[in-house]
């Protein structure tokens, strides 16, 4: 190496510049090389590969400084023309180079050698040039004494490579070039070297693949990588998709739970608070309380100094007041009218004469409502003016303190006219309400004497309360005397009110309910209680007249209870049904027509027989009220007349022997209906049923020739029915025929089911399919169970109507966060998952109870 | 009553308990209380409907078992029952026997009223069974407490009274009389007078809808909404006078028993009967349903009851040798009817069908007028001639009430709050119809349904065969070769597969596969080398 160095410092004493310049432009092959030998990298070594490189180009470097022009030896420089000299002398490089690069000492006295044979070549080369004008390299053939033989129309380069190469027979390999070397000192290690190389797959760099394709591969690992990470999710998001209920109220800490809690962690941190802290925590004054509060009294004491303080200030503010108060004075003596005006003028401007005009209020609130609107909706004092912002943005609101103070006013004004607006609000409504319930003491209470009572109230406190003013403009004496008179006529008016009212309460409140009372009797009480007894009786009255036809008593009705009204009180007959009994018990008249009557039916022996035997209880039974058994045959036959079915029944059973059977003797009709029981009745059904199928199932007609259509001569007569109306005939059947088929009563002779539809029973189905669901089967099932709490033991309604989404008001939700998932594990339905803060909530919730309760 | 049966060695004995027992009950009851089987979750596609309804079914499951062992285990008394020993019958056992057996408040309710003179005696209870309204034929009308034996009001209307129906509480109830209708208040004094329905003849209330049904003389049947007082419906029925009218308490439905043998069911929005069912030869006596509305029990004057399946409409079983003038179904699914002067009470305790299973001889020459079970007792009251009866059946009633459904031991609050419950949770008529389970399911498509695949496929087959069967005609000699007929006869198999509409679903399918596949292929060339490479 140290060869090299000397040789490229002597030989290209001029170049060096300029190739120290062109650094970078290294070809790539070397660098590939360089790097790919891993050789321990310095700057000086790197020059002189790049050297040693370009000298393996050509020695031809030595001819550049000697003859050949500038342009010439730059390009030969760049394109390596000269480059297939070197493969066709390879050896005398090679060693070279080799050698140059292998050995580290012992190779300086070969290289030396060499490039004395390098100098007699080329300078007997140069001679020769110099005499043809011929290239070099036809010399320098001719110098080796081999043949020179041009194969080919261009010198082989990059671009021209030899034929063997192109055809892959002949290509240099390491082997080629390592070949001549061996035997020489640095042999082994490079051998090593180049097999390592060669091993090493590593850092080989192979051709890049086309775009395409690279892309492709490319996007194949990114899919894989994304899959990883979506399937890293796919168990959550399954979890929560599948979950019953979603859980969303998570530990909600708002950190203090209560005042106190607030207050225990309150540290002073103004000058003030401090100072109250330490007053407050003093401990002499804490152990004083704590005490008897004797020692409270010795602290207390206030020394001569603050109480001399104390007696000079309150004098001081006195003679303010005092002056101020003579200042007041002077000012109403002055009579100027035009000094009265101006200060009226500037009363009203200012805020306060506002206040006192509620017209000029009300403007005025109205205007700062605007402004305040405004405010909000262009934040004008936001620092957002043009001035503003050009003041921050020049840091000149540090620099001056007037810029500062105009920003810092702006804000302020921002603030204000932004800040939520209770006060004012709150005072007129609190005021309004006042007055509203002054207004509603008078009208809730709605009854007219407490009104007046309160009228009446006001009136008395307005005559006590009729005082002259002593100061100000009503104490002047005009005025007083105005105000007098005024007051007089007030009053006045006053007592005559007072007097009206007394009047009113005296009589006219008595003459108020009076007709109250008949107005609202007028249309409930009196004509009810006159009509209704009217009205009842006239029922009764119809009921017993119109019964002649088909009454069941009409008998008993007639006889019995004529008599047992005329004995009556006339008061009776207003009497309801309801007293009807009682009254029977209490009239001893209609009592004895009763039991005549009962003993004349000839059953009350048995009757009182029956009691006694049955039970004791039957005497607890109810009397029988209305004398009707008289004459019960009579009643009877009536009966039967109009209730056939109800006749057989009626038996008065207790005469009959108890020996005698159960079984009646059937009337003739019966007997006769029950032998001929069904003959009829099953056709008759039947023909009902196909009526009733006919109506659902329309049953098509058959196809007729209409006299006149169709069949007009033979061949028409002879074709009969066309065959396509036969045809449709024949598919309407089928049609019929299988709408009788799936007709739920197709196969029971015996019953027809209506299979008409129920339009108002039709908003009770649901028309089309709710959303998750996709079949019919599925939905009625999973529609079965009812979920109500009536249906189901309570351990369960709550699991059972839990909501979709469980949450509490004002919970941030929160991003599903990764957990790892065991995806065997099975879902447990138990404990309801919700994927985060489960344990926590549960906790709090406990505790917001515990809260709660006590 | 029910308690009071226990421990009656004579002919009662209790079962010891035993796990597997218990088990196998507990599963009957869970299976009660799933009301069905859940849907079949395989054939769902969406997999997050599939999770959810499973999870559903689960919490489905364990409300059932929850309930379930709630009845198992909770509930302070257990049903009475009758058991004899060896060869002794039921049947034979009289009311005098279980007399001696009973405790004392039970044998309280054995006992007669004997009301001569007004006539045979309608019966109606409130829901709770505390409260019993008795109308006499001839005009009394009584209203009796019947927890402490306690006679509220008795009225006497002195007209004919052919029925009597307690409206949703004891407050209120209603008498059919000779021209109109009334409802009383509980105290006796007359509210309404229902002069539109005519002379009714028989009337029933309808509680979950507070519906007034009636059917009167000339069969016209009337519901009126007692709420607003609307008349609902009035519906002609063309089926004659009757006097048989029973209301199915599962749905809603009223049926009537005509004198052709017909039953006819009825709802309010319809004017046609929905179901109409040729029960008997002769007229129709009476009609009681089963609580649980699948059981209908009819008799006619033939002299023969039958047993009606209502979801399937057919018979299950028919009971020979007498006819009832009154039927009626205990809550627990007794059925007693009466004749005469004798009621008898058949039971299902096997499963196998209706049996005898206890008899009441009244004393002769009282005719009984109406049967009805007392609920939530022991307690079979029969109306008759002379006044009514009260008989022990043991196992009749519902042994637990559920103080939500009825309470006998209501208070006026209590019961305040439940008629406003009861007007919140009131059905609108048109709720009424067969199958009240089917209320919030798809509405049943108005066209017929398309035939299915099999059916169609059958229906081609036989086409085909038929096609295939046809004779051929003779013809002529030179147009009668074979090779024609075998062609004519291809032809006419093909035009009768024709008829039919392929089978896309299939092909349809595999056309979408295909378009996956031969996309490529399809493609012009220049654009082939676009087209996705799987």
């Amino acid at each position: 190496m140290g060869g090299l160095k000397r040789k490229s410092s002597s030989s290209a004493k001029t170049l060096a510049k300029s190739k120290k310049k062109k650094g970078p432009h290294l070809p790539n092959s070397i660098l590939k090389v360089i790097a790919n030998q891993k050789r321990p990298l310095n700057s000086d070594e790197e020059d002189d590969d790049v050297i040693g490189s370009d000298d393996e180009h050509g020695g031809d470097l030595y001819e550049y400084e000697e003859g050949v022009p500038e342009e010439e030896s730059r390009k030969n420089n760049r394109y390596d023309r000269h480059d297939n000299y070197d493969y066709e002398l390879p050896e005398d490089f090679e060693d070279e180079n080799v050698e140059s690069e292998d050995d580290d000492d012992g190779g300086n006295t070969d290289n030396d050698e060499a490039e004395g044979d390098d100098d007699d070549d080329d300078r007997h080369t140069r001679m020769l040039q110099s005499l043809t004008g011929m290239p070099s390299a036809a010399f320098e053939g001719e110098s080796k004494s081999k043949p020179v033989l041009f194969t080919e129309a261009y010198p082989e380069g990059e671009f021209n490579p030899t034929r063997d190469v192109l055809e892959g027979k002949n290509v240099l390999t390491e082997e080629d070039f390592l070949a001549p070397l061996e035997g020489t000192p640095g042999y082994q290690k490079t051998s090593k070297q180049i097999a390592r190389m060669r091993k090493d797959t590593k850092h080989v760099v192979h051709a890049p693949l086309p775009k395409p394709q690279r892309e492709r591969l490319e996007r194949k690992a990114v899919i894989g990588l994304v899959d990883e990470e979506f399937s890293k999710w796919v168990h959550l998001v399954k979890k929560n998709r599948e979950a019953p209920t979603v859980y969303f109220n998570q530990d909600v800490d708002l950190g203090y739970s209560t005042v106190g809690a607030i207050a225990s962690e309150f540290q002073p941190r103004t000058e003030f608070e401090k100072k109250m802290a330490s007053v407050l925590n003093d401990s002499e004054v804490s152990e004083a309380h704590r005490d008897d509060g004797a020692r409270l009294l010795e602290l207390n004491e206030v020394s001569m100094e603050d109480h001399i303080k104390d007696r000079n200030h309150i004098a001081k503010m006195r003679s303010l007041l005092f002056r101020h108060e003579l200042k007041s004075k002077r000012i109403k003596k002055i009579k100027s009218k035009t000094y009265h005006r101006l200060k009226n003028k500037d009363l009203k401007n200012s805020s306060l004469g506002a206040l006192m005009d509620p017209e000029m209020a009300k403007e005025e609130a109205m205007r700062q409502e605007a402004k305040r609107v405004e405010e909000r909706m262009t934040l004008k004092h936001k620092n957002t003016g043009k001035w503003a912002k050009r003041m921050l943005s020049r840091g000149l609101n540090v620099k001056y303190d007037g810029t500062k103070a105009a920003i810092a006013e702006q804000l302020q004004m921002n603030a204000n006219l932004s800040r939520k607006m209770n006060s004012m609000r709150d005072g007129s409504s609190s005021d309004e309400s006042d007055d509203e319930e002054e207004l509603n003491d008078g009208s809730d209470e709605d009854t007219p004497s407490r009104l007046i009572a309160k009228a009446k109230e006001k009136t008395l406190k307005a005559l006590e309360d009729d005082e002259v003013p002593n100061a100000g403009l009503m104490s002047l004496p005009f005025m007083a005397r105005a105000m007098k008179k005024k007051n007089e006529e007030a009053n006045e008016e006053a007592k005559r009110a007072l007097e009206e009212y007394e009047e009113w309460e005296n009589s006219g409140g008595e003459n108020s309910k009076k007709t109250v009372n008949v107005s609202g009797r007028r249309v409930f009480g009196a004509t009810a209680k006159v009509e209704a007894p009217k009205e009842s009786r006239k029922d009764s009255d119809n009921f017993y007249d119109d019964s002649d036809g088909d009454n069941d008593m009409p008998g008993i009705e007639d006889n019995n209870i004529e008599p047992v009204r005329d004995n009556a009180s006339p008061a009776r007959n207003t009497i309801t049904d309801t007293e009807f009994d009682d009254d029977v018990a209490g009239n001893p008249a209609s009592k004895t027509t009763f039991d005549v009557a009962m003993f004349a039916s000839g059953s009350w022996k048995k009757m009182t027989g029956s009691k006694n035997t049955e039970s004791k209880k039957a005497s607890k039974k109810t009397h029988a009220p209305i004398p009707q058994a008289q004459d019960k045959k009579g009643s009877r036959d009536e009966e039967s007349e109009d209730s056939e079915s109800e006749a057989e029944e009626m038996v008065d059973g207790i005469l009959t022997s108890a020996s005698k059977e159960t079984f009646e003797v059937p009337s003739q009709a019966e007997l006769i209906n029950r032998a001929f029981a069904g003959d009829d009745v099953l056709d008759e059904f039947e023909k009902d049923k196909e009526e009733v199928l006919n109506q659902e199932v329309p049953k098509p007609e058959k196809p007729v020739l209409v006299p006149g259509w169709g069949n007009w001569t033979d061949i028409q007569r002879k074709r009969g029915i066309s065959k396509q109306m036969v045809q449709k005939h024949e598919a309407e059947k089928k049609e019929w025929e299988q709408g009788l088929k799936t007709r739920k009563d197709a196969r029971l002779k015996h019953v027809i089911i209506s299979e008409k539809v129920d339009k108002k029973a039709e908003k009770l189905h649901t028309t089309t399919l709710p959303f998750p669901y996709t079949s019919k089967e599925v939905f009625e099932h999973s529609m079965r169970m009812p979920i109500g709490p009536e249906f189901n033991p309570s351990t369960i309604v709550g699991e059972l109507n839990r909501p979709e989404v469980v949450k509490k008001t004002g919970v941030i939700i929160k991003p599903v966060k990764f957990e790892e998932v065991n995806p065997n594990d099975e879902v447990d339905d138990e404990h309801p998952r919700n994927h985060q803060k489960q344990k926590p909530k549960k906790k709090t919730s406990r505790r917001q109870g515990k809260v709660k309760s006590k | 009553m029910e308690v009071a049966l226990e421990d009656n060695n004579l002919m009662e004995k209790v079962l010891p308990p035993d796990e597997q027992e218990i088990n196998v009950e507990l599963e009957a009851k869970e299976k009660k209380y799933l009301r069905g089987e859940g849907a079949n979750l395989e054939s769902l596609k969406d997999k997050k409907l599939k999770t959810q309804l499973a999870s559903r079914e689960k919490l489905y499951g364990k409300s059932a078992k929850a309930a379930a062992k709630i009845e198992k285990w909770l509930l302070p008394a257990s049903a009475g029952y009758l058991e004899t020993d060896g060869l002794e019958k039921t049947w034979r056992i009289k009311q005098t026997d279980i007399a001696k057996e009973v405790d004392l408040l039970s044998s309280k309710n054995q006992y007669d009223i004997v009301l001569p003179d007004f006539g045979p005696y309608k019966l109606d209870f409130t829901a709770s069974g505390r409260h019993m309204l008795a109308g006499g034929r001839k005009g009394h009308l009584a209203l009796v407490d019947m927890m402490n034996m306690n006679l509220i009001k008795e009225i006497h209307v002195r007209e004919t009274v052919r029925d009597v129906a307690f409206l949703h509480n004891d407050q209120f109830f209603a008498a059919a009389q000779k021209k109109y209708s009334y409802i009383y208040a509980r105290d006796g004094t007359e509210l309404h007078c229902l002069k539109e329905r005519g002379p009714v003849a028989r009337l029933r209330f309808l509680k979950n809808h507070f519906l007034l049904a009636s059917v009167n003389k000339i069969g016209q049947l009337h519901y009126q909404d007692v709420t607003y007082g609307d008349m609902v419906a009035s519906i002609r029925t063309g089926k004659g006078r009757t006097d048989v009218m029973e209301v199915n308490p599962y749905n809603g439905v009223v049926a009537l028993g005509h004198s052709g043998g017909t039953v006819t069911m009825w709802k309010p929005t319809s004017q046609a009967p929905l179901v109409q069912m040729q029960c008997h030869p002769g007229p129709v006596s009476a009609v009681a349903f089963h609580p649980n509305g699948h059981l209908m029990a009819t008799s006619g004057k033939e002299r023969k009851v039958k047993i009606w399946d209502l979801r399937k409409f057919e018979e299950v079983q028919t009971i020979h040798g007498f006819h009832a003038k009154t039927l009626s179904f205990s809550q627990k699914g007794l059925l007693a009817a009466g004749t005469g002067s004798f009621v008898q009470i058949l039971g299902d305790s096997s499963g196998g069908g209706y049996s005898r299973y206890m008899s009441h001889p009244m004393v002769k020459g009282y005719q009984v007028e109406k049967v009805m079970f007392r609920p939530y007792e022991d307690v079979l009251r029969i109306g008759h001639s002379m006044g009514w009866s009260s008989v022990l059946i043991p196992g009749s009633g519902e042994p637990n009430f559920d103080s939500w459904v009825a309470n006998p031991f209501e208070t006026s609050k209590q019961r305040r709050e439940k008629e406003v419950h009861l007007l919140l949770d009131k059905l609108p008529p048109e709720t009424i119809m067969l199958d009240p389970s089917k209320i919030g399911a798809m509405r049943p498509s108005r066209r017929k349904e398309k035939p299915t695949r099999g059916e169609i496929e059958a229906e081609k087959e036989v086409a085909i065969e038929a096609a295939k069967s046809v004779e051929m005609k003779k013809k002529t000699k030179g147009r009668n070769k074979p090779s024609k007929r075998t062609k004519k006869k291809k032809e006419l198999v093909e035009n009768a597969k024709k008829t039919f509409p392929e089978l896309e679903e299939k092909n349809i399918a595999g056309k979408k596969r295909r378009i996956g596949e031969d996309a490529a292929a399809e493609l012009p060339t220049s654009l082939k080398r676009f087209a996705r490479k799987n």
